[in-house]
């Protein structure tokens, strides 16, 4: 597992590998693409819609935690911004879907810049406590400012999206609609890693220190990377506005920013792909046993503790992996 | 080239520095000795721009520095190579030059820069591929330092580079930098090993307890009693 893993990413010059490599990523394209063709239970796509949502969050948080080495607690709350922002646009200024989608996803950028500019140099444990804090209040207001967010009940009845003539209305087409999302992020974030900005958050994850005396602006990187981040769990809370057509606070808790730490922590941070296992592994999990309530997250912590104790880099992180 | 003048820095409430004042012209190489505690990693750390100083001017080829973002002093020509070698552990060494090079933006001098410290630093050559962190502490400190000059300074702050290695390797970091410093590169050395330090240098401060005592041409300084006595051991 491991091997394949690694000859996936790192460029393997042999020909046989790179026809392997084409012929994997061909096979998974079309599995993923021709999914709803096979599975013609809507349970099961909208569990696979879960997994989308989950795997645009992770996608981003992997950015702050596992490029950059910054661990933010308060994830869900920036995937919250994006689904009120998404709720109140589309339900009250009669905004479409795609405006509504990128304004979300820029908010919370925006406010990712402002949870990052004050706590740009503090340190690690301290900056966790402070993401922590701005978790809860946000969910804190989204809960008081009933006038505003429709307090513990939310916003109800967001409207159908529309992408130009394309009505996204049933668990497929949101299915794809997600995918659409997912490649964007996936793209966007590999072209970044990929760039010199993408140098400067794993320099700062390696040795802030050493970054700084090698010229990089540490408070600047960070602050990027964290409202980068941010702006993909805006996109994800925007979708989730739509799919479930209501907006609860009760979405953003803070076992929600705990969950996404686990996926990317049990899939592999650093690597662009791995929290996609983790946010498998996770949903099928929590999906598995709904019946079980509040114990299952019991489960998932044991199954975290194993793939920890098995693999600690994560199932498919690696321990020396390529920038 | 750089001259700093009268600078106070302190982390909090405790006072570091007081009242440090230094000078280095271009091309010279200076030893910064003193015993632990003394304040020379924090001198080495306010020029660098790590940390601000409180008071005092720090200027560098006529410009003050005082307070400047460290990764604009990198940009005006200071490279800080910091205690403990802080290499990218999991980065490669071929990526953790890149890195070094970060401030630049011409691709194929960078790729020379990183040739030609392989060929000052064979070993680094050889293990271009691995990951930083699987090198001896030797190779560490050399990766360092070549990792430091891909900035292409005017001006290299090096902070202990011998500490914990293994006497030929002390030797041979000595060899290097003398190398550097005969390639023109201005350098300020922060060394436990007084001694070997005084040999290559021109010129040396000796600091203590956060101010500099007396400073002189090495080949004096390897002669006074206070530093035969205090640091080379003697009576």
């Amino acid at each position: 597992m491991e091997k394949d893993a690694g000859s996936l990413i790192q460029n393997n010059s042999s020909k046989s590998a790179v026809v392997r490599r084409i012929l994997i990523t061909g096979i998974c394209a079309a599995a993923i693409l021709g999914l709803p063709l096979v599975v013609q239970n809507t349970y099961y796509i909208g569990i696979a819609n879960f997994m989308i949502i989950y795997t645009i969050l992770c996608m981003g948080l992997n950015l702050i935690l596992g490029y950059t080495g910054l661990l933010s607690l308060g994830h869900a709350a920036f995937y919250g911004i994006g689904g009120y922002v998404t709720a109140i646009l589309m339900t009250r200024h009669g905004f479409s879907f795609l405006p509504a989608l990128l304004i979300s996803g820029i908010l919370a950028m925006i406010f990712g810049m402002i949870l990052g500019i004050p706590t740009r140099k503090v340190r690690g444990d301290y900056f966790c406590l402070l993401t922590i804090a701005f978790g809860e209040i946000f969910r804190l207001v989204a809960q008081a400012w009933i006038p505003f967010t429709g307090g513990a009940m939310g916003i109800v009845a967001i409207p159908i999206p529309k992408i130009f003539n394309w009505v996204i209305r049933s668990e497929v087409d949101f299915y794809y609609l997600g995918l659409i999302l997912v490649g964007f992020t996936w793209l966007s974030l590999t072209l970044l890693i990929g760039s010199r900005f993408g140098r400067a958050f794993v320099a700062i994850r390696e040795d802030d220190l050493a970054a700084s005396v090698m010229g990089i602006n540490t408070p600047m990187y960070k602050i990027l990377a964290f409202s980068i981040g941010s702006f993909y769990a805006g996109l994800a809370g925007s979708y989730l506005a739509v799919y479930q057509t209501t907006i609860t606070p009760s979405s953003f808790r803070l076992e929600e920013s705990c969950l996404m730490i686990i996926m990317v922590i049990v899939g592999g941070m650093g690597g662009m792909l791995a929290p996609i296992s983790g946010v498998i592994i996770m949903t099928l999990a929590t999906e598995a046993f709904r019946s079980l309530a509040e114990y299952r997250m019991l489960i998932i912590g044991v199954i975290m503790v194993v793939v920890l104790l098995f693999r600690p880099q994560g199932l498919f992180g690696t321990a020396a992996f390529k920038d | 080239m750089l001259k700093v003048d009268g600078i106070y820095t302190q982390y909090g409430k405790i006072k570091v520095l007081n009242n440090v004042s230094f000078e280095i012209s271009a091309g010279e190489i200076i030893a910064l000795i003193g015993a632990n505690g003394a304040g020379k990693s924090t001198f080495l750390k306010t020029v660098s721009g790590l940390i601000r100083p409180t008071q005092g001017r720090v200027t560098f080829m006529d410009r003050d520095i005082q307070g400047v973002a460290p990764e604009k002093i990198v940009s005006a020509g200071i490279a800080h190579v910091p205690e403990g070698r802080h290499v990218f552990a999991r980065q490669t060494v071929q990526t953790n030059l890149e890195i070094g090079a970060f401030i630049r933006s011409d691709a194929a001098e960078i790729k020379k820069d990183i040739e030609r410290y392989y060929d000052i630093f064979p070993i680094l050559g050889e293990r271009r591929n691995q990951p930083a962190g699987t090198l001896s502490g030797g190779e560490q400190q050399m990766l360092a330092i070549a990792r430091g000059l891909m900035a292409r300074p005017r001006l290299l702050l090096l902070d202990e580079p011998s500490m914990g290695l293994a006497p030929f390797l002390v030797n041979e970091i000595f060899r290097i930098v003398g190398q550097l410093h005969e390639q023109g590169i201005a350098i300020v050395l922060v060394e436990q090993n007084v001694k070997k330090a005084l040999k290559i240098t021109q010129r040396a401060y000796v600091m203590e307890l956060g101010q500099i005592l007396y400073h002189g041409k090495s080949s004096d300084l390897i002669e006074d009693d206070r530093v035969r006595k205090s640091y080379l051991g003697e009576t």
